[in-house]
């Protein structure tokens, strides 16, 4: 009989912010299946599931029940905050946790591998994009956190850079969804654009409440004024409807991505969960999290930190987006970030992609502005304008 | 005082760990590189191209006065302590080397950043306030002169208290000087009076 690793998979798929959660389990659990049916790997992954239900004191302790459980390894949280309840845990246990999600940055833990991407993979090529097309002038909101917090501050910090401004930032607690007063006041300073680091029915509940503005005034229709997130999903669409087209979104990942490795991805996830299914960056950055450390397992025989980090490291692992290299240095991944717009059927049409991976910058230090894109070839790989 | 702190930056800091070798100096080398920054470990004391660092992390376990090549309180740069005992001694002597800032040890994957983030602010504030404090202390010296220079435009233009000074004080303003230093300018021009020549 084959050798069982557990695996734990730490996802919220009740609450505020289920659906993503649910997506990112199922790519979670897509990967460990295909591993434990290709007779390639010498072993089989075990899930130990939990659901915290979107509530962020549980995170610790049902993290901390999965390793006691004898999971080394934790591919889970969402939101930030989640995370930062994880890190302890992880740390104290010499386990590993994978992070799927985008995030805010400024964090480095040594037990941590981050498979999602960090500011300069994700706001700062999206304000590349948009300022010169839309203006200077931003209106922010966010779910009342460290990620709609902090990925404001950057992109207050981006504005100003560029002698722009932001007119108004307004924050909502998680699942809240009375956005009248922030759309009253969008109405009333008429930013160029609006960043939108809400999550959950407190993102659905805003873009239909802008959506609806705008059909009342053409002023704010998404070719004048459109909004921008770097968090929304393929799942979520659907829950939007008609109100999100128009609008903006940066990802490591869309699932219109025309490439042969992503229509041999789509059509394995299709086999398995039918013809209907869409994955967002979270299913996909789950998924590869998963795969990455079978591979680990497999090459190192063995399930330890110690021997995993220096692996993962070493080489680079085919993904549905192009090949994936983990910083020795960060442990964060190399991702060409996409930039799109939501087109009609609800569709993430891609407007601008980078031709090669950006490397993870979670601290900003190579941080020079917002340059017109192409200008900064030297560091990082310029952004390609596919269609605008 | 800006209360902003932008998007900091260290790309090209050089930092020096003024601790023995250890895991706690590989450490903090670690977190330094990954946001941009460079580290030289030195042990026992710093030598005479410390001063030139951005910024000095030191141990506080076993650090002493006779490491540092300043005086107590007078780095020319950021200094952040390495706590590994929380003996109110050793904070104490932390204290009186200045640091802007602490770490606590054992140190993992984090801390670094804020630390640096706080003592960059820290001492640059506090070099403001110092710059402040001077140009404060050298305006109350010059305080006879200004009356000097009251006293020589009532006489010069025979105008009571209140205009002289009045006017004192638009020349500063037309000169875009400090009042002190528009005295200076008019005793000069009405050369000075008995009154204060005896007072200087």
């Amino acid at each position: 009989m084959k050798q069982s690793y557990l695996v734990g998979v730490l996802f919220s798929t009740s609450g505020p912010y289920a659906l993503l959660g649910r997506d990112a389990l199922d790519g979670a659990l897509m990967a460990l299946a295909e591993i434990n049916e290709d007779p390639a790997f010498p072993f089989t992954l075990a899930p130990l599931t939990g659901d915290p239900g979107g509530i962020t004191d549980r995170y610790q302790t049902i993290s901390d029940a999965l390793i006691a459980g004898g999971a080394r390894h934790v591919v889970g949280g969402i939101t930030s905050w989640s995370r930062k309840e994880m890190i302890p845990v992880v740390e104290k246990r010499n386990a590993l946790l994978w992070y799927p999600c985008p995030y805010e940055g400024y964090e480095c833990s040594d037990r941590v591998v981050y498979v999602g991407a960090c500011p300069n993979q994700h706001i700062v090529p999206l304000f590349a994009h948009l300022v010169p097309r839309f203006g200077k002038r931003a209106y922010l909101v966010g779910s009342n956190y460290i990620w709609g917090w902090e990925t404001n501050r950057i992109a207050r910090k981006l504005l100003e850079d560029c002698g722009g401004a932001v007119v108004g930032e307004r924050y909502l607690p998680l699942g809240r969804e009375d956005v009248d007063r922030i759309v009253a006041e969008i109405e009333a300073t008429r930013p160029d654009f609006v960043l939108n680091n809400l999550i959950g029915p407190s993102s659905y509940a805003f873009l239909r409440a802008y959506a609806a503005l705008a059909r009342r005034n053409p002023d704010f229709a998404p070719e004048r004024r459109p909004v921008a997130s770097c968090d929304l999903a393929e799942c979520e669409l659907d829950q939007i409807g008609e109100a999100g087209i128009g609008n903006f979104a940066a990802a490591v990942y869309f699932d219109s991505l025309d490439s042969e490795a992503n229509r041999r991805f789509l059509a394995e996830v299709r086999r398995r969960f039918g013809d209907g299914r869409r994955v967002s960056a979270f299913f996909v950055c789950a998924y590869m999290s998963v795969r990455i450390l079978a591979e680990a397992i497999r090459e190192t025989g063995s399930e330890l930190p110690e021997a995993i980090l220096p692996f993962i490291s070493s080489r680079s692992f085919a993904s549905p987006m192009g090949d994936l290299t983990i910083s020795a240095q960060t442990r964060h991944t190399a991702f060409a970030p996409l930039l799109a717009r939501i087109a009609e059927g609800n569709i993430f049409s891609v407007v601008e992609s980078a031709s090669v991976p950006v490397d993870p910058d979670p601290y900003l230090a190579d941080y020079q502005g917002l340059r017109p894109i192409g200008a900064n070839a030297m560091e990082r790989p310029a952004l390609r304008v596919v269609r605008s | 005082m800006s209360p902003s702190i932008g998007i900091p930056n260290f790309r090209g800091w050089s930092a020096i760990i003024l601790h023995r070798p250890h895991a706690a100096a590989e450490a903090i080398t670690r977190q330094l590189e990954r946001i941009g920054a460079t580290a030289r470990i030195v042990w026992p004391e710093l030598d005479a191209t410390s001063g030139s660092a951005d910024v000095v992390f030191f141990d506080a376990d076993l650090g002493h006065d006779g490491q540092f090549p300043w005086p107590p309180g007078e780095a020319p740069m950021p200094l952040i302590a390495l706590l590994g005992s929380e003996a109110p001694g050793r904070v104490e002597w932390a204290i009186g080397q200045g640091a802007d800032a602490h770490i606590l040890k054992p140190i993992g994957s984090a801390g670094v950043y804020s630390a640096l983030v706080i003592a960059r602010h820290a001492f640059a504030a506090r070099r403001q306030l110092l710059a402040e404090i001077e140009d404060m202390r050298d305006r109350l010296r010059r305080r006879p002169t200004v009356a000097r220079a009251v006293i020589a435009i009532m006489q010069g233009e025979k105008m009571n208290e209140a205009a002289a000074f009045r006017r004192l004080r638009q020349i500063a303003m037309e000169s875009r000087r400090t009042i002190e230093d528009a005295a200076e300018m008019v005793i000069a021009r009405y050369g000075t009076t008995d009154d204060a020549r005896d007072s200087a």
